[in-house]
């Protein structure tokens, strides 16, 4: 980072040395050293990108449901936004309540868990991994008891007379509580590290400069969170907003479903589905780049670009 | 929330105790540090020094004891309470603000209006005004700890805690930094406590020493009045190097003292002497020695030991350092200045005696 910084900030003063130029062996070594990874990339990342990109743009055989032939058509796009539009807004608006929600709960506990925990610290942090031991499926299928109108949720809410619907499945809520509940885990462990690392001398130093405790916090430790926080929001929200099985297992048949949901119905239940799923896909993909690189932009700390 | 606390004068720690689960660091340790001084705190590795400075700074509450600033009882109070600033061992930048942004961060939680401008005109005191853009990541070692020092100087704290704050330095830019350091004590006027491990930092900058052992001050001082007259075994050998020899106070001559020891009767000023009688450590720098390749005879004695067998010479250009060894009086250093055109010519196995002047001994508690 601090050689980034260098290159960007003004050298006056001190003069900057220049890195020694590669010899040409170490050069052809630093290509050696890459070729594994990019082979990697270009067959599991490139290819399927390729051929996902050539599906959205085929057309269907006239009559010949389920049969298409290689087209540039652009117009699967614009189907594709028409129809899903509403899956669209709700994807990012639920991917967005979700992850507010695992932040405002993963901050105080990696805050717990960094400075407060003491010999607790091991435990904690087994006890926030522990649930990758067990499939994603299963645990919202567990959600789905624990939300259920019979289950101890609803009817402690019920009781106290503060639940309008008497149902929590099948609505928004729960598909949020459980991309909260899903993702929550990629919030707090980013988060963790962040403030795991951060020099308590710095910290005490905000004290010794006049600033209480809640000042410190604000001023010092919260800031140097942030490339945690960063890292931990879009861990979240990436993955939340093209998840799929929360809406499918705690949400409703259609006013709660998300673009994943579309896409999922494209390929595995329309008959000749294919290129609008694929289009879907690839706009999601593109809306979701779009946000993360001006959120970065705005947020983004030198450490991270 | 508590306020502010305004207090003025000198810094006294009153019979101040720190104990942790199963280790006492700073035991019953009562000094005063005079308004404006530059005070050195000095002493080894893990005798309590950081632990003092940040009971000072209210980072730590002692066990037992006060602390106060002239009339005003800052025991108990928070760090951010408290007219003490720290400049950290690791520095502890905030990673995140520029230069400026750091050192203007105490005057701005303090509500100064001219935050901005109170931390220029301190980066210019430190000569860092053209490095004021940048993150802390991007300074070197010397700059960072620069940045460090401005950070709490910009406060005017009536008292500045220093801890080590040279000690990440390499040698060159640490003296650099000392005369600098004493320098901006000199036109601040502020009370500078120094922590150091290291005794000829102490005894260039400050103007008292206090030299700290186990978890206690033993001995505090003008620099040269520790040097000259060191009152325990800790300090004679702590501070510079000394000759140490344990014997007893076997009778009185005016105004010496005459200690037995090794076969010897040496003599000893009463006022150089930590005991008037019993068990004492008879004490003489080596640099304030002589060494002779005859007996000196009567008329030094009292003020000389021999024969001994020389073990070593080595001319290190300025002086000459002999070592000695002195059957049942253990070795003896001498550094000879090579002053003498006519100086002994001696080598490693000869038979030497050992002189000195007699105000220069010095008796310690054994
Ligand atoms: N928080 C703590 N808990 C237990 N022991 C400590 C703590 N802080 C310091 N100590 C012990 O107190 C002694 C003095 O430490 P310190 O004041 O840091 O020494 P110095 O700064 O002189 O090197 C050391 O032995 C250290 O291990
Ligand atoms: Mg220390």
């Amino acid at each position: 980072m601090s050689a980034l910084a260098h290159i960007g900030g003004s050298p006056s003063g001190t003069s900057t040395t220049a890195a020694p130029e590669p010899t040409k062996r170490g050069g052809m070594a630093a290509y050696l050293l890459l070729l594994p990874g990019l082979i990697w990339l270009l067959v599991f990342f490139v290819a399927p990108l390729v051929q996902l990109a050539t599906v959205s743009l085929q057309s269907q055989f006239p009559g010949y449901p389920g049969y298409y032939y290689r087209n540039v058509d652009f117009g699967n796009y614009g189907r594709a936004i028409v129809e899903y539009w509403p899956h669209f807004v709700r994807s990012l608006l639920f991917a967005g309540l979700a992850t507010f929600f695992a932040f405002v709960l993963a901050y105080p506990l990696a805050y717990a868990m960094a400075f407060k925990a003491g010999k607790w610290r091991g435990v904690m942090m087994i006890c926030v991994i522990a649930p990758f031991f067990t499939s994603f499926i299963l645990r919202t299928i567990a959600w789905r008891q624990i939300l259920s109108d019979e289950g101890p949720v609803v009817s402690v809410l019920n009781f106290l007379h503060v639940l309008p619907g008497g149902h929590i499945t099948e609505t928004w809520v729960a598909v949020v509580a459980g991309l909260t509940y899903n993702f929550l885990p990629f919030m707090v462990l980013p988060i963790y590290a962040s403030l795991e690392r951060a020099d308590p001398k710095i910290i005490e130093a905000g004290g010794d400069l006049y600033a209480n405790g809640f000042t410190t916090f604000r001023t010092v430790t919260l800031p140097m969170s942030m490339p945690g926080v960063l890292a931990g929001t879009l861990l979240t929200f990436i993955p939340a907003a093209g998840d799929y099985v929360n809406a499918e297992l705690l949400g409703s048949d259609i006013s709660t479903k998300m673009v994943g949901n579309g896409i999922e119905s494209q390929f595995f239940k329309v008959l000749g589905g294919y290129p609008i799923a694929a289009a879907l896909s690839f706009t999601l993909m593109a809306v979701i780049l779009a946000l993360v690189f001006l959120y970065v932009r705005r947020y983004g700390t030198e450490e991270l670009l | 929330m508590a306020e502010f606390r305004a207090a003025k004068g000198d810094l006294v720690l009153e019979n101040v105790t720190k104990s942790f689960t199963n280790f006492t660091a700073v035991d019953d340790l009562s000094m005063t540090v005079p308004r404006g001084a530059f005070f050195a705190l000095l002493g080894p590795s893990g005798c309590g020094k950081t632990t003092t400075l940040r009971m000072v700074a209210g980072l730590e509450q002692p066990t037992s004891g006060r602390v106060l600033i002239g009339d005003t009882d800052l025991t108990g109070s928070r760090p951010y309470e408290r007219p003490v600033n720290t400049v950290f061992q690791s520095y502890a930048l905030f990673p995140h603000l520029t230069v400026r942004d750091n050192v203007a961060f105490g005057p701005k939680r303090r509500g100064a209006k001219d935050a901005q401008a109170q931390a220029d005109a301190t980066l210019a005191l430190v000569q860092l005004t053209h490095l004021a853009g940048r993150k802390p990541t991007q300074l070197s070692g010397g700059q960072q700890q620069r940045v460090a020092v401005a950070r709490a100087l910009v406060n005017h704290p009536e008292v500045l805690l220093l801890d080590e704050p040279l000690g990440a330095l390499d040698l060159k830019l640490r003296r650099e930094m000392q005369v600098e350091l004493k320098r901006i004590q000199t036109e601040v006027g502020l009370t500078f406590v120094h922590v150091t491990h290291d005794q000829e930092e102490a005894m260039t900058m400050a103007d008292t020493v206090a030299v700290m052992n186990l978890g206690k001050i033993e001995q505090m001082g003008a620099p040269e009045v520790l040097y000259d007259l060191p009152r325990t075994k800790f300090v004679a050998n702590f501070l510079g190097q000394s000759n140490l020899l344990s014997g007893h106070v076997d009778d009185t001559d005016g105004e010496h003292i005459i200690v037995s020891a090794a076969h010897h009767k040496l003599r000893l000023r009463k006022s150089r002497a930590a005991a008037g009688s019993g068990d004492i450590a008879f004490g003489v720098r080596p640099e304030k020695t002589r060494i002779h390749n005859t007996d000196p005879g009567a008329s030094a004695a009292g003020n000389s030991i021999g024969p001994g067998t020389l073990l070593d010479v080595s001319f290190t250009g300025v002086a000459t350092q002999y070592l000695v060894d002195v059957p049942d009086a253990g070795r003896w250093a001498v550094y000879e200045q090579n002053l003498d055109l006519d100086r002994i010519d001696s080598r490693p196995g000869d038979t030497v005696w050992i002189s000195w002047d007699p105000g220069h001994a010095f008796g310690v508690r054994p």
